[in-house]
């Protein structure tokens, strides 16, 4: 598989002129910023909700936005024309998703401003935010890609924003250790414990089994998407 | 002259429905060919398959001289362009922005886009975002797209079905030029006068099965009717055989000087479709 840079520079300098045109992605981008703001208010010393802003930019900025930029070009029928271009699955694939990337680190970094929240130093945020970055990336890529179209990938992403964004919320409704174990296992939650640990200790040795968990999940939804990429780009 | 395109025994089903039924068929370097048939009766299955974004259910495509399956890389995509059906653009960015991202996909200079765009005339509208333009013009941007990087071997599906006269004439004009500088067209169409002006051999496509291949002229010349007609001085047309009895007849015309005109009865590709096959190209 050939890799070359001007061509994923070519779909990421598109889909930066497209976004600046796309009030649908433009208004999406708002809405975590939105939220931290609210959440600024509020303390709260649980560290998911803590780490909320960050969580939500995520999934919606990294994910939802991911989802919406893919569904728009099967909706469009332009993702076929990438597709018998020269370029690549993984120039696609990584062209597709810079522009998101780019986008999630800046609603990230000005969420985290707004809520007042403590960032870690620069390289365990780094390595944090990117292994959560390349599972919400996956994931969107693989909603846009089941969704045929774009206002479709509300429908089929809601199980997965629940799950993904909001299911730390709802922990208080579970009693059963072992749906409180397995919420525990989400990468927001594996996300926000290595985050306070760090915060705390300082040392990333004792983020290890954390760092295992989100590079399982980041690999897990990596494969499933260019699995799902392989069955559904034509349609 | 060398085969780029060789089929042999291609068949695609859909669950029970056949769509391409034991086709075999060679396109040359260098030639305009045609696959002509209303629709459903295949030609963008056949399209999809050639250009791999369908496999074969049986049957063996070579292009390139190689067979299909291996040669879906970076490489073997910069010799080919694809004009399908249903290709889109982004419409919310202008001609050029959607002209230069396939450029830099392509490897393709920036002044080839001012070229391609005076092919399909749409020079002026290099400012224009996409969905701001007609149907018609829509489609010679995918056009200009599929051309833009001069491919060896051209695939075009239906490329002319949304546009006027003016524009069509415009792109025969320019799929010539390219033609002459050497890319091989592999079109679709049910237009049978396209077919007649721009493919040097077409291929009848019905029910997913290829009726007839040959050269326009060679068909027509094959179903030719077995007589002429004389327009007269007083406006009659008469239809005289070609035997015997029919020069006597024409010679006395001629003589008592009332003949204007003498056509041959060569029929068009349509009506020479619609003798094989039963049904209307269109």
């Amino acid at each position: 598989m050939t890799f070359s840079l001007k061509r994923v520079n070519a779909i990421f300098m598109k889909d930066y002129k497209d976004l600046l045109k796309n009030s649908y992605v433009l208004f999406t981008i708002a809405l975590p910023i939105f939220y931290s703001m609210l959440l600024s208010k509020i303390s709260d010393d649980d560290p998911t909700m803590t780490l909320f802003p960050i969580n939500l930019a995520l999934i919606i900025t990294g994910a939802f936005i991911q989802a919406a930029i893919v569904a728009e070009e099967k909706e469009k029928n332009t993702l076929r024309g990438l597709l018998l271009s020269p370029a690549s699955t993984l120039e696609i694939l990584v062209g597709k998703s810079a522009l998101t990337a780019v986008v999630t680190l800046i609603v990230i970094l000005v969420s985290v401003k707004i809520s007042g929240l403590e960032m870690l130093s620069i390289p365990f945020s780094a390595l944090l935010i990117a292994l959560s970055l390349i599972f919400y990336l996956a994931l969107g890529t693989m909603l846009g890609l089941l969704s045929r179209t774009v206002m479709e990938t509300s429908i089929i992403g809601m199980p997965f924003l629940l799950l993904f964004g909001m299911m730390s919320m709802f922990k208080p409704m579970f009693e059963n250790e072992l749906i409180l174990n397995a919420i525990g296992y989400l990468p927001n939650e594996q996300f926000a414990v290595a985050w306070v640990t760090l915060s705390e200790s300082g040392q990333i040795g004792d983020i290890v089994g954390e760092l295992i968990v989100l590079t399982l999940w980041a690999l897990a939804a990596v494969v499933i998407t260019v699995i799902t990429y392989g069955k559904r780009r034509f349609d | 002259m060398e085969n780029i395109i060789e089929v042999k025994n291609l068949s695609k089903t859909f669950g029970n429905k056949i769509a391409l039924k034991n086709v075999s068929f060679n396109v040359k370097r260098g030639e305009t060919f045609g696959f002509l048939g209303p629709s459903g009766s295949g030609k963008t299955t056949t399209i999809k398959m050639l250009t791999s974004q369908l496999l074969q259910t049986t049957g063996e495509i070579k292009v390139f001289n190689q067979p299909l399956k291996k040669q879906k890389d970076a490489s073997f995509m910069k010799r080919i362009g694809i004009l399908t059906d249903n290709s889109g653009l982004y419409d919310r960015l202008t001609v050029l922005d959607n002209l230069t991202l396939y450029s830099e996909l392509y490897n393709v200079e920036r002044k080839q886009i001012n070229e391609i765009l005076e092919v399909v005339n749409l020079q002026n509208e290099t400012k224009t975002q996409v969905k701001k333009l007609s149907k018609g013009m829509k489609q010679r941007v995918t056009l200009a797209r599929a051309m833009l990087h001069k491919p060896e071997l051209l695939f075009l599906d239906e490329p002319t079905s949304a546009l006027d006269p003016v524009n069509m004439k415009h792109i025969h004009d320019g799929l010539r030029e390219l033609n002459k500088q050497g890319t091989t067209i592999f079109l679709t169409t049910h237009n049978m006068m396209e077919a007649e002006q721009i493919c040097d051999r077409v291929a009848f496509l019905h029910q997913g099965e290829i009726k007839q291949l040959d050269t326009p002229q060679n068909l027509r010349i094959q179903y030719m009717d077995e007589s002429v007609t004389l327009l007269l001085k007083d406006n009659r047309s008469i239809v005289v055989n070609k035997d015997e009895k029919g020069a006597e007849e024409i010679y006395q015309y001629m003589r008592s000087g009332e003949v204007v005109s003498i056509h041959s009865n060569e029929p068009t590709l349509g009506e020479i479709f619609v003798q094989i096959t039963g049904r209307e190209l269109a």
